[in-house]
């Protein structure tokens, strides 16, 4: 049980700053240090008050939902693509999906400042959105590969063989096999769109999303109100991350029941 | 039958295909193209020169920021995969747990900046473990080195890119059966040798797969080392990022990232070396790779 110990130390380390700051959004003095003082939503009234804040956020919310709209669409032909494709097709979608993963930020946000730079394009809300596409899209169809991975072809087969259009079979069968796990795969690019800074700080040009905005706090002072606007954008993770599980629990009890009824 | 299947494939992957062809391999080739160029007065100036390199190599505050990015990467990337391995492992051989899961899950999805801010916040010198020390009477003065220095970017790059690196250990783990580690503990194996004699070798390739990719991250993450590091913070991402805003040498900056980009894999050599000549990484067989 050492093991065990070992483990939840590990948690513990993981969680304890994201613990401590939403403790001390809640503290009634600026202080950032123990004793604590009592208690107090006057630093979440701040927040509320605060109109850049907000139009950082409804920036930020606009990008994530365009970015998670997209990579959707080219991800769902992809995955479609995917089980039509042989080892070749696959193996570039897998070269070009798999190589932005692992590089950093910084190299695919100076990458992208460059094309816009050199084709003239004035950087604005729509650069940024195309180059959250750009790191959400991979992400989407490397967790689609999973999933794809359990799909059994022959399903789509006996579906044409019993008389179904391509468009039918499509629309029947496939999509809806394969719609839970795309739509928690957006929500995951929701996210990953939401919280991005390193790229976004290239080609944002003006533009102020919610992560530029903390960054710009974060580097004039240390103020409580990080702490109230963390907290939130903490939350709205849990909240994200709760919709995508259950939209897998949900597909998974239906898996279940779908195959009792057979 | 087969042909106009791939040929429906074909189309329907031709978007996303587009996509990252012109978005991301594109910019990609241009970045490097522009490693060649000059910077004249703040213009850039189609040409193609060597100069953006042989200074860069030539220049000691290039050498001291790579050679504090290498360190920081190298440090920070093995203690994460130490503190990942035995997570992953509990994960996957002994509980399932969901919670375990999801907790790991949340601290991945919270926000990056919001967690520098934390470390920032915990380090100070009127911080949650300066007060603590205090009050406990184990240091009579706040500790200042905390903050701004090495062990606060380390301590911070773990933290972010642990939940990471763990689940890049499952995933690797996951490929080898229970049943072989039940063997070994049945003939007698204690729990640390199990690890190091069967499941090492069997999941190097994956285990330093998560080593290369966290390593990658983590020293090019200039945010944390600019934000936690203070003089002594400044590595090779922060000196490429520089170069890009607008006063700065793009393609001094593009050269830059290309030789960051060649020491990335420099070391990933290294270490596959490494692990080949400690018996640790094994090359894999024709029988396997066929699975793959």
């Amino acid at each position: 049980m050492v093991l065990r110990l070992v483990v939840w130390s590990i948690l513990a380390f993981l969680l304890m700053p994201l613990v401590i700051i939403i403790l001390f959004s809640f503290h009634a003095t600026p202080s950032l240090s123990f004793p604590f003082a009592g208690f107090s939503l006057r630093w979440y009234a701040e927040v509320l008050g605060n109109a850049q804040l907000g139009s950082a956020l409804v920036k930020s919310l606009t990008v994530a939902g365009f970015t998670a709209l997209i990579t959707l669409v080219l991800g769902a032909a992809a995955s479609l693509a995917w089980l039509r494709l042989g080892q070749g097709g696959r193996a570039l979608l897998e070269v070009l999906c798999l190589t932005p993963i692992a590089l950093p930020g910084l190299f695919v946000g100076v990458s992208l400042l460059v094309l816009f730079a050199q084709a003239s394009v004035q950087l604005s809300t729509v650069t940024i959105v195309i180059s959250h596409v750009v790191l959400a899209l991979p992400i989407l169809i490397v967790a689609m590969r999973a999933r794809l991975a359990l799909f059994d072809p022959s399903l789509e087969e006996a579906s044409r063989d019993l008389g179904a259009s391509q468009m039918q079979t499509f629309g029947k069968v496939t999509l809806p096999l394969i719609a839970p796990t795309l739509i928690a795969s957006a929500i995951l690019a929701f996210a990953v769109s939401f919280d991005e800074f390193v790229v976004t700080s290239f080609v944002a040009g003006t533009e102020t999303t919610l992560p530029m905005y903390i960054w710009s706090m974060m580097r004039r002072t240390v103020t409580p109100l990080i702490n109230a606007i963390s907290s939130l954008a903490l939350v709205f993770s849990i909240v994200i991350l709760f919709i995508a599980w259950l939209i897998g629990h949900l597909r998974r009890r239906s898996a279940v029941a779908s195959r009792t009824v057979s | 039958m087969k042909a106009p299947r791939s040929g429906i494939g074909s189309l329907l992957a031709a978007p996303a295909v587009l996509y990252m062809v012109v978005f991301f391999v594109v910019p990609s080739l241009m970045l490097f193209v522009y490693s060649f160029w000059t910077a004249a007065s703040y213009k850039i100036v189609p040409a193609f020169v060597f100069s953006n390199y042989l200074n860069s190599l030539m220049s000691p505050l290039f050498w001291t920021v790579t050679i504090n990015a290498i360190l920081i990467g190298l440090v920070t990337a093995s203690i994460t995969l130490v503190l990942a391995i035995p997570v992953g492992y509990y994960l996957v051989y002994v509980s399932r747990s969901q919670v375990i899961l999801y907790l790991i899950l949340i601290t991945w999805f919270s926000s990056y900046l919001v967690r520098i801010y934390a470390w920032r916040t915990l380090l100070g010198t009127s911080g949650v473990l300066n007060t603590i020390l205090l009050q406990a009477g184990i240091v009579d003065t706040p500790v200042g080195v905390f903050l701004f220095s090495r062990f606060a970017v380390a301590i911070t790059l773990i933290h972010i890119y642990l939940p990471f690196c763990i689940l890049l250990v499952v995933s690797s783990l996951s490929e080898i059966k229970k049943d072989l580690v039940d063997a070994a503990r049945d003939l007698g194996a204690s729990p640390l040798g199990a690890f190091f004699r069967v499941i090492a070798p069997n999941a190097a390739n994956g285990l330093v797969g998560a080593f290369m990719l966290t390593f990658v991250m983590v020293a090019g993450d200039y945010v944390t080392p600019q934000m936690l590091g203070g003089s002594s913070g400044q590595t090779t991402g922060l000196l490429i990022a520089d170069q890009f805003r607008k006063t700065g040498n793009w393609p001094l900056g593009a050269a830059q990232a290309f030789l960051m980009f060649l020491v990335s894999i420099a070391i990933y050599f290294a270490v596959m070396g490494l692990g080949r000549a400690t018996g640790l990484v094994v090359k894999r067989r024709p029988a396997k790779k066929a699975g793959v």
